[in-house]
């Protein structure tokens, strides 16, 4: 009992301060180039005075997609940056990787021994041909089982989505109104890959890339770097007044491969990272004002609503079709920077970015017609190839 | 007595001394092989075949066919070269796309059957040029690589479904541990046979790049999930050689196929086609 309270007495609360991204889509640099371009973002957005020198421990999440440094890359992103020296590692966990990165920055702090880190996320996906493009994009799924059966992750969510069509009350249609909100969202976001908006009948009549999913269904690859400075409690007014503070945070794992899971309409590892997170903060569902979700495809995001509590099971479907998910239309707001479908998705800077979209609502800097009203709390989901991994975090305007 | 059944796929003949496998497609009179056979995946269907009647431990094997999938796809051992005049059992091959198992010395005929799939020249030539340059030493393809030694590692789970038991619970693919419910399992062969959970299709244009020069002559590649007979899941391409109307639940069994090629070396593995019973 006295080690649970020494160790009770050490734990600090954990703040984000500070929060930057490049836009998403095919940027004109490279790895340094963009990771600079977050990095500064990021430390341009504290309010007080920050010297990038002061950073004590940086997580850099990445698939080391791309032709370029794929090796030691999170050094030489540090040395282009101006935290020369700083202990830098980088943390692979497919399209979690940044969300992982997230939490081990978080975890950094909460054990003690850092107060201010970094957490970033960074993947260049588009100056490679179609072929590497493949490549990579399938890498992070089952190699041995899986992609021996033929399936990239467009097939292996469109398994999941005939599937759910079969078990519940749901139709491709649902998954359009996925699309339809996401652009919609999107097209208001200066940061986003694809800022227009699609019509329901363009969406549903999309080219079909893996039956039943279409094009619509799924996000663009996209180059991006994202950038969060959290900072222990003690430390958080001296940067700013308005800290955004990490209320709870959770993670879990599945069986990589679909076959082993006994459902595959539904994560379980988005299910027991949120149970986590939502006990860690003290809040329910219900109380969660917007929440980033992982929709690399739409069908990940009728799952991901049902898995995070916002809809019952089953029900994700109807969520969808009644635009629950709107800007300020619905309790809980879900992709408010258009999601992975429109705001874009590269890979490793996928988790820090949904946190930069959520440091910016909870403090009131997104454009106007984004801006979810009064909002108190939000939510970060990212996920892992097929749900193999999942981070979630709770975040609040109040410590 | 002479019998002729369809076999995985295939045409099967059966004498006493020895057992013909067919291929039903046929181009200008000739029978060819179909879009993911070759003479190793007959190969393995006629020693399928003629186990369900008999014992067979070794067979000798002709250059052409890959003996170390055949082996792991059936559990019969290879005759060694030196051993030849010893061996019981041996695969012949024919210039058609037709492949025996006989008893040694046995006296085989091959039936002229009228059961013939007649395939488009256009259609054939196309897949057997992707083939040849899929399979040359030079092509290393883009996509998610499995070396030879991750492939042997997984042979007998992969082409004999190899998994564990204990009790009610079967594991497949099977675990490293050993271990289900932290007890030691024992080896269990599942049954090729389950029902779909659920499919797709992926278009020509989206298909895994060690597939990318045969897609597009396929019209993209079919994957289905199956709840297997003896309780685990498993995920499938579909036979290249057959049209398939899917369905929630349809009965499908699992057959011994081409999936790619990459280095000059062909990666066998199970896939599913529909059972019309």
């Amino acid at each position: 009992m006295k080690c649970l309270v020494f160790f009770e007495a050490i734990m600090v609360d954990v703040a984000v301060v500070g929060a930057g991204q490049t836009k998403y889509g095919n940027h004109p640099l490279g790895l340094k180039g963009m990771w600079a371009e977050a990095a500064s973002k990021a430390f341009a957005s504290i309010d007080g005075d920050f010297e990038p020198g002061a950073v004590q421990e940086a997580f850099i999440g990445s698939t080391a997609f791309g032709g370029s440094q794929l090796g030691n890359m999170s050094a030489l992103l540090t040395e282009h940056s101006g935290m020369d020296g700083v202990a830098v590692r980088r943390v692979e966990n497919a399209c979690a990787s940044s969300g992982f990165a997230f939490r081990d920055a978080w975890m950094a702090i909460k054990s003690g021994q850092a107060d201010v880190v970094i957490a970033g996320g960074i993947v260049k996906m588009n100056d490679l041909s179609p072929e590497r493009k493949r490549y990579w994009l399938g890498v992070s799924g089952d190699t041995e089982w899986e992609r021996l059966a033929g399936l990239t992750f467009p097939g292996t969510y469109a398994l999941m989505a005939r599937r759910y069509f079969h078990e519940f009350d749901a139709s491709h249609d649902d998954l359009v109104h996925v699309s339809v909100k996401n652009h919609m969202h999107g097209s208001m976001n200066p940061d986003a890959h694809i800022q227009k908006e699609v019509s329901f009948e363009k969406a549903a009549g999309g080219f079909m890339v893996a039956d039943p999913l279409t094009l619509y269904d799924c996000c663009p690859t996209s180059d991006g770097a994202s950038c969060v400075v959290l900072v222990a409690d003690h430390l958080a007014h001296k940067f700013t007044d308005t800290p955004v503070w990490v209320k709870g945070a959770g993670a879990a794992s599945d069986h990589l491969a679909l076959h082993d899971r006994p459902s595959i309409t539904q994560l379980k590892a988005t299910q027991a990272a949120a149970s986590r997170a939502y006990d860690m903060a003290g809040l329910t569902p219900r109380q969660i004002d917007l929440a980033e979700v992982h929709d690399c495809f739409t069908i990940a995001e009728v799952l991901a609503t049902e898995d995070l509590g916002f809809a019952q099971r089953g029900e994700g479907g109807r969520f969808a079709r009644a635009g629950e998910g709107r800007i300020n239309e619905g309790t809980t707001t879900v992709n408010s920077s258009g999601g992975l479908k429109s705001k874009g998705h590269p890979l490793g800077a996928t988790g820090t970015g949904q946190v930069v979209e959520v440091f910016k609502q909870l403090r009131n800097q997104v454009e106007i017609k984004r801006q979810v009203r009064d909002a108190e709390t939000a939510l970060t989901h990212n996920v892992g190839g097929s749900g193999a991994t999942c981070s979630v975090h709770v975040f609040g305007r109040e410590r | 007595m002479m019998t002729t059944e369809v076999w995985m796929g295939y045409l099967a003949h059966h004498e006493s001394d020895y057992t013909v496998i067919q291929s039903p497609f046929v181009l200008d009179g000739v029978r060819v092989f179909g879009a993911d056979s070759d003479a190793t995946t007959l190969a393995v269907a006629a020693l399928l075949h003629r186990l369900n009647h008999e014992t067979i431990s070794m067979v000798s094997v002709p250059e052409g066919i890959d003996g170390s999938s055949l082996s792991a796809a059936t559990g019969v051992a290879l005759l060694g070269e030196e051993r030849e005049e010893a061996s019981p059992w041996e695969l012949l091959m024919s210039d058609e796309a037709i492949v025996v198992v006989a008893r040694k010395n046995a006296r085989v005929e091959i039936p002229m059957l009228d059961v013939e799939v007649e395939v488009d020249r256009g259609f054939h030539d196309a897949l057997e040029a992707a083939w040849e340059r899929e399979l040359s030493e030079e092509h290393v393809s883009q996509g998610a690589y499995v070396s030879r030694a991750q492939y042997d590692e997984a042979a007998a789970p992969r082409l004999q479904l190899h998994g564990q038991s204990k009790g009610e619970v079967t594991v497949w693919p099977p675990r490293f541990t050993h271990l289900v419910d932290g007890e030691v399992t024992s080896e269990k062969t599942l049954q090729r046979r389950g029902k779909v959970l659920t499919w797709t299709t992926l278009s020509a244009a989206g298909a895994p790049s060690e597939f990318s020069l045969r897609a597009p002559v396929l019209g993209g590649v079919s994957t289905v999930l199956l709840a297997l007979h003896d309780g685990p899941n498993g995920v499938f391409l579909t036979v290249d050689d057959e049209e398939i109307e899917f369905e929630m639940d349809a009965p499908m069994e699992l057959v011994f196929r081409r999936l790619y090629a990459q280095e000059g070396f062909v990666r066998y593995g199970l896939k599913a086609r529909a059972i019309h019973d």
